[in-house]
């Protein structure tokens, strides 16, 4: 979950109202955010947001929140927008590889070192949470006075511009150098493999602004000195590209800017369009969907207040039991009238929400479990001790520390583990029993340990390719363990799950066991399982010290 | 005075009477020819009723190590060299030669070499340009290392604190040139008390007693003969290697029995799952970064699942791109097949909990419904102290008509007051696949902490109208990880404990 520093002192300033710690702990959890960390000293919290609120990047969108909580401003917050002359072409070519950019102008800024630093870090987290890491939204922030309009967007070949790119050496590069040498090229290099033409912003004297969603050129770079900025969002996603610059211009405007608008001229059907737009987007909600939903009966009235509170307008429809809801244009996450359910029950306050309990239904338990736990009491009444492992394994572990030979077109097969300890999953019990051995061999003995759980086995013609099958295993292991005390213990299992005659164990040969010491389980004249002495290899490769002996039961036979 | 002792133990003091001083445990049992803990048995016989007693000293014990033992043997190398000078009558000799003619290493040569000066045996010149060495002496007796290192012929093993003055320099020697160990061991000094040393042995009756009673006594009746020898019923037995549920396990029936009480049903999915169930039909778009490698454990091998029925995969598909019948604008992009076909191992129980939905679905089913399960999921992590690859989900689900955010909060408060939690808060939070969306808190007692123990809400429209279950039929959902719950109950630091068996551990938790 994305984070943010918020200085108290800032935030009293931006919501009008004194504000203390004590009273922001209990508070933020209402409108949706977790207090992550409090620096009382500094007066500094930092804070946890959902990342469906990227509007929440900034203590200026936090601060909107706060303001219609404490009912110190309701409803939608409003901006202005002077109307400019200045003028982005889209050039067609830029389809190519990054079609859509959307800009804006901010006049007037006078930010504060503080200021700065959200100005930076809510780049960084809009690029992450809107932008798939610059992928689907890149932004760009200049110095307006620098450069001369009308600019230009359009897709060129990687080697045919040069300019001196920020944070360089201060030489001037083409583009494929840019990604091959420069730090953030390198970083950003896999979002434009494979395309012929690369994306690039130029102004009127043909100066470069910006190579995105790579680098912006060192002319524009913003100082101390900088009194209007120049916002350029390019990307793949056009709602996306408009979100984000939504949530920066009201940023910025929240911090005593005028936001001024461009013309951003596309070929074709687009057209011209103005950004940026902050229209707020209309919705007709039925009101009785959101009580129902929320379980509440409130009046046109108190439901108007609660849209206020969470910063958004209502009012009565002209459709009968309806309300008109207006959202504000830097809120993303509304897609279906279901979404002001949830903005209804903040405003009304989570902690008013009564609770209501609902009879009905009858419990049962899944026939496998109770199956596998009715094992759990036999295996305990035997003297044995349960143990539970992963069902994640490595395929060395599973077969070879076994004796067994395996074929990786025969199991199942990890792709990307990121620690190689895993790279299968369980295909039999034993194994895990035995590293819990190897994990436990300066215990005192004798060690007699059970597992009841899932192995996953290969079945091309299953839906997913593949089955869980429940397995009972167990162990035995001390100086004197041998095949007649497991056998007992196996009859003793049998016995209690009801299998006297129909219950046999025919001699046979495995890898695992030692010969003449080795017997299939058979019910039914169905082969369910395997029980012996632990060969000594297998012993070794464990690095234990005594006998052991073993079975291993697919109980899914017997359920 | 009536003491009474077993006749084992009047033979002992007996002996200890007799040599009227202390003497050592183990010497006194090599003696008597019986076994150690046999005799600290009668000696603490003899303590109980106040006749003897002993003390522990510890001692360090001296012996050779293996190359001072071939020197026992064979002579210190100055002596070894020496020998060789003498056996040819040689007055002098080049130290090449003399190296050459020995079979000791170099380095224990030149050690040799060095002593036979010290001990003025020789003296080395270069004056014919090559190195050698001349016998300065006519006689050489015994030196006092040797004399100290014979005294090891005789005793394997000599104690430290019987040294002379004179021997311990020569230990220090032995120590300097690595040829000697010194090791610590506990001794046991037996004595008589005062009252021992003064009680005659008239005065001491024999005690007929056992540790057991037989079935031949039983029968015979002669038992009446024996006292039985009483137990130190404070001390606590040794460990029971007894069967026992895991701690784990035993935690996960609780649950389970208090949602059987609620009135849910258990279910249980697959654990290779499809991205359609695990991600797609929950509304994740494709391209959504926990999607992606290094979140999830995708599979080579079983490569790609098998879609369900054609018109619930459009449904889906439609939903994603456009909304489909839902109501929702839908996230506007191409959803594609492939993608949802990808085989992976679950991140979520959730993928089983569609799967119920399509069940209700094919069924024809009608609410209410309620379900749970408490099950494996996966997450490609490493493994440290609190994060884990595979680990266990609570999940529990109501399918009803016109149930509400309210009848979620009851429903939880419910579930969390018979797990043990008395406060619970349910505030605002996201999941991509719910709306509205709660976080759960709840209080600790333990710590007086709020912590958050899980995450709940109602499943979105996107989620369930591609299996038929339409407003106001909705699902309510909560979940939590068993293992932050089993941490606390069983108080763990190292969640890796919980899946690696740590037999002490498991031997010894309580419920």
């Amino acid at each position: 979950m994305p984070t943010l520093d918020l200085k108290i002192e800032r935030l009293e300033r931006l919501v009008g109202r004194k504000l203390n710690i004590k009273e922001l702990e209990y508070d933020l959890q209402w409108i949706s955010l977790d207090l992550e960390d409090v620096n009382e000293e500094e007066q500094k919290i930092k804070v946890e947001y959902n990342p469906n609120r990227p509007d929440f990047s900034s203590p200026e969108g936090i601060a909107r929140a706060l303001k219609g909580y404490y009912e110190v401003e309701l409803g939608l917050p409003s901006y202005t927008i002077f109307p400019g002359d200045i003028e982005m072409n889209v050039d067609p070519s830029v389809n190519r590889v990054r079609p859509y950019i959307v800009c804006g102008v901010i006049r007037d800024i006078n930010l504060d070192e503080d200021e700065v630093a959200t100005l930076m870090n809510i780049q960084e987290q809009l690029h992450w949470a809107v932008g798939r890491d610059r992928k689907k939204v890149a932004i760009g922030v200049h110095d307006l006075d620098k450069i001369v309009p009308p600019y230009r967007y359009l897709a060129v070949k990687p080697d045919s511009v040069s300019f001196v790119p920020l944070h360089g050496d201060g030489y001037p590069m083409n583009l494929e150098e840019i990604l091959l040498l420069h730090e953030k090229g390198i970083e950003y290099a896999h979002i434009l493999e494979g395309k012929e033409v690369y994306p690039l912003l130029l102004d009127s004297n043909d100066e470069v602004i910006s190579f995105p969603p790579v680098i912006n050129g060192i002319l524009t770079t913003v100082t101390d000195d900088t009194k209007n900025l120049f916002l350029d969002l390019t990307g793949t996603d056009y709602k996306a590209i408009n979100l984000a610059l939504n949530i920066l211009s009201t940023m910025l405007a929240d911090t005593g800017a005028k936001i001024e608008n461009v013309n951003v001229n596309y070929q074709g059907s687009m057209g011209q369009i103005i950004t940026p737009n902050l229209d707020p987007t209309k919705w007709e909600v039925n009101i009785d969907y959101i009580n129902d939903y929320v379980g509440l009966n409130l009046t046109e009235t108190e439901m108007i207040k609660c849209f206020r509170k969470v910063r958004m307008d209502a009012k009565k429809s002209k459709q009968k039991g309806h309300l008109d809801i207006w959202v504000p244009a830097f809120r993303g996450d509304i897609i279906h009238p279901v979404d002001f359910t949830e903005d209804c029950a903040i405003g009304y306050g989570y902690f008013n929400l009564p609770l209501t309990i609902r009879e009905g239904c009858i419990g049962q338990y899944h026939p496998i479990e109770s199956f596998a736990n009715k094992l759990r009491t036999i295996m305990i009444g035997a003297g044995y001790l349960e143990v539970l492992n992963f069902m994640l394994t490595n395929s060395e572990k599973n077969f070879n520390y076994m004796r067994k030979k395996f074929k990786k077109s025969e199991i199942i097969q990890i792709a990307n583990p990121v620690s190689k300890e895993f790279d299968t999953a369980r295909t039999a019990i034993l194994p895990k029993l035995m590293e819990t051995l190897l994990f436990n061999r300066s215990e005192e003995k004798p060690i007699r340990i059970f597992e009841v759980g899932d192995v996953i086995l290969l079945k091309p013609k299953e839906e997913t390719g593949a089955i869980r099958e429940l397995h009972l295993s167990a162990v035995s292991y001390h100086e004197n363990a041998d095949f007649t005390e497991i056998r007992s213990t196996l009859d003793f299992i049998m016995m209690s799950l009801g299998y006297f005659n129909d219950f046999e164990i025919k001699p046979g040969k495995d890898e695992t066991y030692i010969d003449g010491r080795y017997g299939e389980v058979f019910v039914k004249e169905i082969k369910i399982g395997e029980i012996g002495e632990i060969h000594p290899e297998v012993l070794l490769n464990f690095k234990l010290e005594f006998p052991a002996s073993a079975f291993e039961l697919n109980i899914q036979k017997l359920i | 005075m009536d003491i009474k002792l077993k006749k084992q133990v009047i033979e002992i003091f007996k002996v200890l009477k007799e040599k009227q001083a202390d003497c050592k445990a183990s010497d006194l049992a090599k003696e008597l020819n019986i076994d150690y803990i046999v005799l600290m048995s009668s000696i603490n016989d003899l303590m109980d009723v106040n006749l003897g007693r002993f003390k522990e000293d510890e001692i360090f014990q001296l012996s050779l190590n293996e190359e001072g033992l071939s020197y026992l043997k064979n002579g210190l190398p100055e002596r070894q060299l020496l020998n060789i000078l003498l056996e040819r009558n040689l007055k002098e000799i080049e130290i090449e030669e003399l190296l050459k003619s020995t079979k000791l290493e170099s380095s224990i040569f030149y050690i040799g070499i060095s002593n036979m000066k010290k001990n003025r045996w020789i003296a080395q010149s270069k004056a014919t340009g090559e190195s050698k060495i001349f016998l300065i002496a006519d006689k050489f007796p015994e030196t006092e290392l040797e004399k100290f290192l014979k005294k090891f012929e005789k005793n394997d093993i000599i104690n430290y604190s019987d040294l002379s003055k004179k021997e311990l320099t020569q230990y220090n020697i032995l120590n300097k040139r690595k040829l000697i160990n010194k090791t610590k061991k506990i001794q046991r000094i037996i004595s008589l008390t005062e009252k021992g040393k003064a009680i005659k042995l008239s005065e001491i009756e024999e005690l007929k007693q056992i540790s057991k009673i037989t079935s031949e006594m039983l029968s015979s009746g002669t038992w009446k003969d024996y006292n039985l020898k009483p137990f130190d019923v404070t001390k606590p037995g040794p460990l029971l290697k007894a069967g026992k549920l895991h701690p784990m396990v035993n935690l996960i029936n609780e649950i389970r029995e208090i949602f059987i009480s609620l009135g849910f049903t258990e279910i249980r999915g697959p654990i290779v799952e499809s991205a359609f169930f695990n991600f797609d039909a929950l509304f994740q778009p494709q391209d959504h970064p926990a999607r992606e490698m290094h979140d999830t454990f995708y599979l080579n091998n079983p490569k790609i699942a098998k879609l369900p029925e054609k018109e619930r995969v459009k449904a889906v598909k439609e939903t994603h791109e456009s909304g489909g019948n839902s109501g929702s604008l839908g996230w506007g992009y191409k959803w594609d097949e492939k993608i949802a076909k990808k085989t992976l191992l679950r991140t979520h129980t959730t993928a089983t909990t569609i799967r119920r939905l399509a069940e209700y679905h094919r069924n024809n089913e009608a609410p209410p419904i309620k379900v749970f399960s408490i099950d494996r999921v996966f997450r490609n992590e490493k493994l440290d102290k609190s994060h884990l690859a595979e680990f266990t989900q609570i999940e529990g689900i109501v399918i009803g008509e016109r149930v509400t955010l309210c009848d979620l909060i009851g429903v939880i408060k419910e579930f969390y007051n018979k797990i043990g939690f008395e406060k619970v808060i349910t505030r605002p939070g996201f999941f991509p696949y719910t709306e509205p969306s709660m976080e759960i808190a709840v209080y600790y007692d333990k710590l007086g902490e709020w912590l958050e123990m899980g995450g709940s809400g109602i499943f979105r429209p996107e989620v369930t109208y591609p299996w038929g279950i339409e407003n106001p039929i909705r699902v309510l959902a909560w979940g939590l990880g068993l293992e932050r719950l089993a941490m606390l109950k069983y108080e763990r630091k190292d969640i890796r404990d919980l899946y690696i068996n740590p037999i002490k551990w498991l031997r010894q938790e309580s419920y």
